[in-house]
């Protein structure tokens, strides 16, 4: 799902470095206060993860693949203000040594993959009476397909605002989008859920503290 | 450095860091054999829609490889950078917070 340039109105590409940068501003600004250096292993180590694990595409039938995002591991293990960071590092990483994603679509990349995926998932976490794994699990598939389907209304209103020039018509990229993200968000869940499955009982220590109260009890 | 040093030195980061290359190092065989020639839902939507990928603006100095160990290479290397940018960002933020630790 990563944007690459030129596929979006610059217009729209423009706001989506705006509000990605008021998101950033804004993490940063709370974050100062709040971060501990014994937290710093476990963020940089799952960053660095995410990034290697998104180098993984898997099947999911039809000729198409994906991969997992993390942005709801990245919640669901630091909290919502440390997972922006790591994703926005993944992405700005991506963007700028590797090519994967455009760097005018950074912003909105962002958007779709780190800030609304976090939000979703943290409520999706905070809210759900489930247990943790499937929590964990819809809290991946949510955060998937929200961002799949902001990615389309965003190429929908590109191509509308253009005439065409830019973007895909909302008739294409709605279900297109909607359909694989909602095939590719099960893999994100499940990948998700495993991974804090197996932490839950391998490194029960490395969860956040009301994990471990749910675990140990 | 301080903490990159902590991940080599504590058994419980380095046996995490290890398990994580191990897993991308079997993950890409996987992937070499099963999906490195499709498209994600994105591209799988550009084709459907008509649309070929533009000229990037900024020509990235590196990439993913298109082989195994090219991949594992390119793999380790950002794991690397990420790794260090964000334990970087974070120990940055501790200083000018806490100029004494």
């Amino acid at each position: 799902m990563h944007l690459p340039d030129g596929l979006m109105h610059p217009a729209l590409a423009a706001l989506g470095w705006l509000v990605a940068l008021a998101g950033l501003w804004m993490t940063h600004r709370r974050l100062r206060k709040k971060l501990d250096d014994r937290e710093l292993p476990l963020m940089g180590l799952l960053a660095a993860g995410l990034f290697v694990a998104q180098m993984l595409n898997f099947p999911v039938g039809g000729g198409t693949s994906g991969h997992l995002l993390g942005a709801a591991l990245a919640t669901f293990l630091l909290g919502p203000l440390r997972a922006v960071v790591v994703m926005a590092v993944v992405l700005g990483v991506q963007g700028l040594f590797f090519g994967d994603g455009g760097v005018t679509a950074f912003g909105l990349n962002l958007l779709n993959m780190g800030l609304v995926g976090i939000g979703m998932a943290w409520l999706a976490l905070k809210w759900l009476p489930l247990r943790i794994e499937a929590r964990v699990f819809v809290a991946g598939w949510l955060a998937v397909f929200t961002g799949a389907l902001l990615c389309a209304l965003e190429l929908g209103v590109s191509h509308w605002l253009s005439g065409g020039d830019y973007g895909i018509a909302f008739r294409i990229a709605l279900p297109a989008m909607l359909g694989w993200h909602a095939l590719i968000g099960i893999g994100e869940g499940a990948i998700s859920a495993a991974a804090v499955a197996y932490i839950s009982q391998a490194a029960p220590d490395m969860l956040p503290p009301h994990a471990q109260r749910e675990v140990a009890s | 450095m301080r903490v990159l040093a902590s991940l080599v030195r504590e058994p419980r980061w380095r046996g995490t860091l290890v398990a994580v290359l191990l897993l991308f190092a079997l993950g890409l065989v996987g992937f070499y054999r099963f999906a490195a020639d499709l498209g994600d839902g994105l591209e799988v939507t550009m084709e459907e829609a008509g649309i070929e990928e533009g000229e990037p603006v900024w020509s990235a100095p590196l990439g993913y490889g298109d082989n195994y160990a090219a991949s594992l290479l390119w793999g380790v290397l950002g794991f690397a950078l990420v790794l260090g940018l964000t334990t970087g960002y974070g120990r940055l933020l501790r200083k000018r917070e806490h100029p004494d630790s």
